[in-house]
């Protein structure tokens, strides 16, 4: 039964039990969905002018993405370019080293027995309720007086711990790691790291997976520590870089030719994720079965 | 207890805690050690001028009678109240309605409905802000085209409403996957089984798929719960273009923010903070209690 | 639009590069008056033996292309290294550096910070007393200036830009509805009146989030709400009859619509000003060029004049806006650190590409009444010598006016109490007595004593 949980049965669907009736309602549901994106996607080919005086949901009379692109990506010498390095740099250490620590702490918490293994785990559960402004600014004054603001681990640092990752793992890792496998191996003379190492790591994968793009969405939209943690443009990730683009295009000198390039700075930033998410859907849905399944 | 154990059972041990270490170590530098500080800091005052002194619980006794603080919680309870019913439903509803296999287009409604959700809240709220504008949004441009007066998304009466609807439109996606994701692991012998006796598509979703779903469903409220009374950055982003309307007390977590910076009372907002902690930890055991309740009356 | 202003900026960094290229070498000579050798009390050997000895200093500022003038800085003192940090505009630099501070680590030498925000870092005896090592410089600059820096016998910061209050106007707009341009805020309101009647615009936007305007027209009216001893006691008056007189008289205006009351510096906003649907601005003298900027289609068509006044006879004026540079008591290099804050804004060549290059309204005297400044014309102006006429302007600005020191909490306390009765429409005394009783409540749980 334990092994039943993560494949994603092979039901057919005869060709005749498909309503277009139904996908019709549902397209104009999903309307909603992509509309904000359509907007954004129009606005970002606009010029400033054509951005307040023609229809905000199609083209203006010029064509101006590439001449927005080339600004976004020129600006202040092509600082974008290093926002979106340090979103990447950030968002990617922070979601594999997370996933890391969650798999092997989610591991023996599942399958380990241990003294206190319950008790860790209720005070795991217990930290996903804490409120983020209730741990950012003690967490900015603790890393000002180590010297580590203003710098990547600042931001790297605090996003590499995920209790809601070490729930996902102990629960995967309860289902997908069968104990009779592991007690046999035992009774072989494997020693525990080689068991999860040769056996369990395998087995955990889709986890693993889903962990880590939980964490990378996590870390890649992230605004509010990344905010109170830096200081120095070159440091900025895409969100906070841009919400200071935003800032001053609403105050700066002369500033309007901004607003163009906000927009089409927000149109690029999305792109990747949504592109990972195209390639990846496949891992962290059984991932994320699991989670749902088992409370 | 036992006294003595097996060697086995030893090594089993010593190699649990050995895979717990790294992220324990991890986890109590970054969340216990700034959770404890900030508990320390919490039971302070300072002033800007005559210095810190120790005052017990007095900033969690000033919040509890803070007429700002708890407009704002009543607010967020309110978005808990309206906007997640309204979010988990749709989910729920699509998710259903994906499984059931009589979509054309399945794929593409699957990734459009959860795209929102890899588009950060910042730029999430910049777009909408842009989509609500009272003069350029495409909304009120269509109601000028058609000469009505345009609808207000902004207003002291609608901001409200039209955060609940930038957090919808960003988090049913993922609410639907995750149930979709459970609704693929029910056994489909289930399902067969009620249609050979004639039941409906509607017949098998209430009564076979909903009460499968029950603990995705508690886990996708329990996640809603925690994101409704933390909402601060659509409110903190609209917040400049709507000034007058989303006050420094807006949300608890915006209040938070403003008693730290504006305020420069760390030791205040490092109270409310803990207390909004302690709401959501007895919300979410409440919910967890009553459905349990219901699960065992059923 | 994008293109324009893009090539603007570039030719505008072309040219101070060059400038500062050729100037560099006679910086020296071109020393207006306040060299620190003679008349600091940094003793002239210490003075040397600092700037030669190899250093770097963190400024964070938001001012555009500022590396203009830290060449012209290091040119002079190559031992010298300075790192330039954008950390935001305003609010969000002072809440960093306050975290620093808080932290005890991170903060810079030299911060950019606006007048009114001088007195909230001195409290917490966070900035540096500049006088030991720039010299009195308080005869650089019109009397009201002078007055903004200064404190407890100190000099807190370097003055870099002001913004003395005037009016901008769309001359064809009011021409086509028949006024003239209002010269006492009677003939204001009629106007205001009488323009929205016509032709259901405004004749102006005056918003429920911007305390510094209203602030600024406060202080034109004789209003002093703030005060601040230097040590404990503040005195909070929102409720005098100088702040009523303004708020009677915004009042009807309000209410029944004449002036829009749109939030300023928003997209909305910006375009109201770029197609007419604000037939004018009250702004301050960073207001022209930034104006011109935003709404460069209707080139030639505004016209610039003082405030309307309360009583005709001498025009008086308010401030609204400015910065000024701060050296932070934690700095390490406080004669270098200072130095920098000094000659960045005090000397000619420095000075005068922040004000013709970086178009920042300058504070000197010597530079408002310089010809390559106060004779420029303005085509945006229909011709307009706007430097000259916001210089005059500057010479009008009542000098005695003060701040709170801690004006981060009086200005978000102004958006949720008298900016929201703006913003809806009610009662505008009463929102000014909410923010007064705001502001003493808070006043006195941080330990003051209120007058």
């Amino acid at each position: 039964m334990s092994t039943l949980v993560t494949r994603p049965r092979a039901r057919r669907h005869p060709a005749e039990r498909r309503s277009w009736l139904l996908t019709v309602v549902v397209l104009l549901i999903v309307a909603y969905f992509l509309l904000p994106l359509w907007w954004l996607a129009v606005a970002s080919t606009k010029s400033n002018s054509d951005l307040f005086g023609s229809f905000g949901l199609w083209f203006g009379s010029h064509f101006n993405l590439t001449r927005n692109l080339a600004d976004v990506f020129t600006f202040a010498d092509g600082v974008f370019l290093k926002w979106l390095r340090n979103t990447v740099v950030y968002a990617v250490s922070a979601a594999v080293g997370s996933a890391l620590l969650s798999t092997t702490a989610g591991y023996a918490l599942a399958k380990l027995r241990f003294g206190g293994r319950n008790l860790f785990f209720a005070i795991i559960m217990g930290a996903i309720m804490v409120p983020m402004t209730a741990l950012a600014i003690p967490t900015y004054l603790l890393f000002a007086k180590m010297g580590l603001t203003n710098t990547p681990w600042a931001v790297i640092l605090p996003s590499l711990v995920s209790p809601f990752g070490v729930y996902l793992m102990r629960v995967y890792a309860a289902d997908a790691v069968d104990q009779s496998l592991l007690e046999s191996a035992r009774v072989d003379g494997a020693g525990e790291g080689r068991l999860f190492f040769t056996i369990a790591l395998r087995l955990l994968a889709p986890g693993f997976v889903t962990v880590l793009l939980f964490q990378l969405v996590a870390t890649w939209n992230n605004y509010f520590l990344p905010l109170i943690m830096l200081n120095s443009p070159e440091w900025y990730p895409l969100t906070v870089g841009l919400a200071q683009w935003q800032a001053t295009a609403q105050g700066g000198t002369g500033a309007q030719a901004l607003f163009s390039m906000v927009i089409a700075g927000s149109f690029v930033s999305i792109l990747p994720l949504i592109i990972a998410f195209l390639f990846l859907q496949r891992y962290w849905q059984s991932g994320l079965a699991a989670g749902s399944v088992k409370q | 207890m036992t006294r003595r154990q097996s060697p086995a059972r030893r090594r089993e041990a010593r190699a649990g805690y050995l895979f717990l270490l790294p992220f324990a170590v991890v986890f109590t530098a970054m969340l216990v050690v700034p959770l404890v500080y900030s508990a320390y800091l919490s039971l302070y005052r300072r002033q800007l001028v005559g210095g810190t002194a120790f005052v017990g619980l007095a900033n969690y006794a000033r919040a509890l009678k803070d007429q700002e603080f708890l407009a704002g919680v009543g607010r967020v309870g309110l978005v808990l109240l309206v906007q997640v019913p309204v979010m988990l439903v749709l989910a729920l509803v699509l998710a259903l309605v994906l499984d059931s296999g009589r979509l054309h287009l399945k794929r593409f409604v699957r990734l459009a409905v959860f795209v929102p959700y890899a588009v950060p809240a910042v730029i999430a709220a910049l777009m909408w802000g842009y989509l609500y504008g009272r003069d350029f949004g495409p909304f009120a441009q269509l109601a000028k085209a058609l000469g009505v007066a345009p609808f207000d998304f902004l207003g002291n009466g609608t901001m409200l409403g039209s955060i609940m609807n930038i957090v919808t439109w960003s988090f049913v996606g993922y609410n639907m996957i995750i149930m979709y994701s459970a609704l693929r692991t029910v056994p489909a012998e289930l399902y067969e089984a009620a249609r050979i006796d004639g039941a409906g598509e509607f017949q098998i979703a209430w009564s076979i798929k909903v009460p499968a779903l029950r603990p995705a469903i508690i886990l996708t409220v329990i996640f809603s719960v925690i994101g409704s009374f933390q909402l601060f950055n659509e409110p903190s982003i609209l917040r400049s273009i709507a000034p007058n309307v989303i006050t420094r007390g807006y949300t608890p977590n915006l209040y938070a923010y403003n008693q730290a910076f504006a305020a420069q009372d760390m030791n205040y907002s490092a109270a409310i903070a803990f207390l909004l902690g302690f709401v959501i930890m007895i919300v979410s055991y409440v919910f967890q209690l009553t459905t349990r309740r219901k699960a065992a009356a059923a | 639009m994008t293109p324009r202003t893009l090539t603007t900026t570039a030719l505008a960094a072309l040219l101070a590069l060059g400038l500062g290229a050729c100037s560099s070498p006679s910086s020296d000579t071109t020393a207006t008056s306040a060299n620190p050798a003679t008349t600091a009390t940094t003793a002239p050997s210490d003075f040397d033996k600092a700037m030669a000895t190899p250093t770097t200093l963190t400024f964070w500022t938001w001012v555009n292309d500022i590396q203009n003038q830290i060449d012209l800085f290091t040119a002079k003192y190559p031992a010298i290294k300075v790192e330039v940090v954008n950390a935001g505009q305003g609010g969000p630099e002072y809440q960093k550096l306050r975290t620093a501070i808080e932290a005890g680590s991170g903060a810079p030498d030299v911060a950019q910070i606006e007048y009114q925000y001088l007195s909230s870092f001195r409290l917490t005896n966070d900035l540096l007393d500049l006088k030991p090592y720039v010299g009195d410089i308080t005869g650089e600059f019109p009397g009201w200036i002078a007055s903004q820096i200064g404190g407890n016998g100190g000099i807190w910061g370097v003055p870099q830009d002001t913004g003395p209050m005037g009016f901008l106007y769309r001359t064809d707009l009011l021409q086509a509805a028949g006024l003239k341009t209002p010269a006492t805020w009677a003939e204001f309101g009629t106007a205001a009146t009488a323009y929205h009647t016509a032709t259901g615009n405004y004749l102006t936007d005056m918003p429920g989030n911007d305390p510094g305007q209203l602030v600024g027209l406060f202080w034109q009216a004789g209003a002093r709400p703030f005060a601040y001893d230097g040590d404990k006691t503040v005195t909070i008056d929102l409720t005098s009859d100088k702040v009523n007189q303004v708020l009677e008289f915004w009042q009807p205006l309000v209410d029944n619509g004449a002036v829009a009351t749109d939030p300023d510096f928003t997209d909305q906003w910006y375009q109201g000003l770029a197609n007419g649907t604000y037939a004018s601005w009250l702004t301050a003298a960073w207001g022209p060029l930034f104006l011109q900027g935003t709404a460069g289609d209707t080139s030639g068509k505004w016209g610039a004049a003082p405030l309307p006044q309360w009583q005709t006879g001498a025009p008086v004026s308010g401030n609204w806006g400015g910065s000024t540079d701060a050296v932070l008591a934690s700095s390490p290099n406080p004669v270098a650190a200072a130095e920098l804050a000094r000659f960045i804004n005090l000397e000619k060549a420095p000075a005068l590409t922040l004000a013709n290059e970086q178009f920042l309204f300058p504070a000197m005297t010597s530079i408002l009444g310089a010809p390559e400044f106060a004779d420029a014309t303005s085509d945006f102006y229909g011709g307009q010598k706007v430097n000259a006429l916001f210089a005059t302007i500057s010479g009008t600005v009542s000098t005695d006016f003060e701040w709170l020191p801690f004006m981060d909490y009086v200005y978000s306390s102004f958006n949720d109490t008298l900016g929201k009765a703006w913003a809806d429409k009610t009662d505008l005394k009463a929102g000014a007595a909410a923010w007064q009783a705001d502001l003493v409540q808070y006043a006195q749980a941080q330990g003051f004593t209120v007058k």
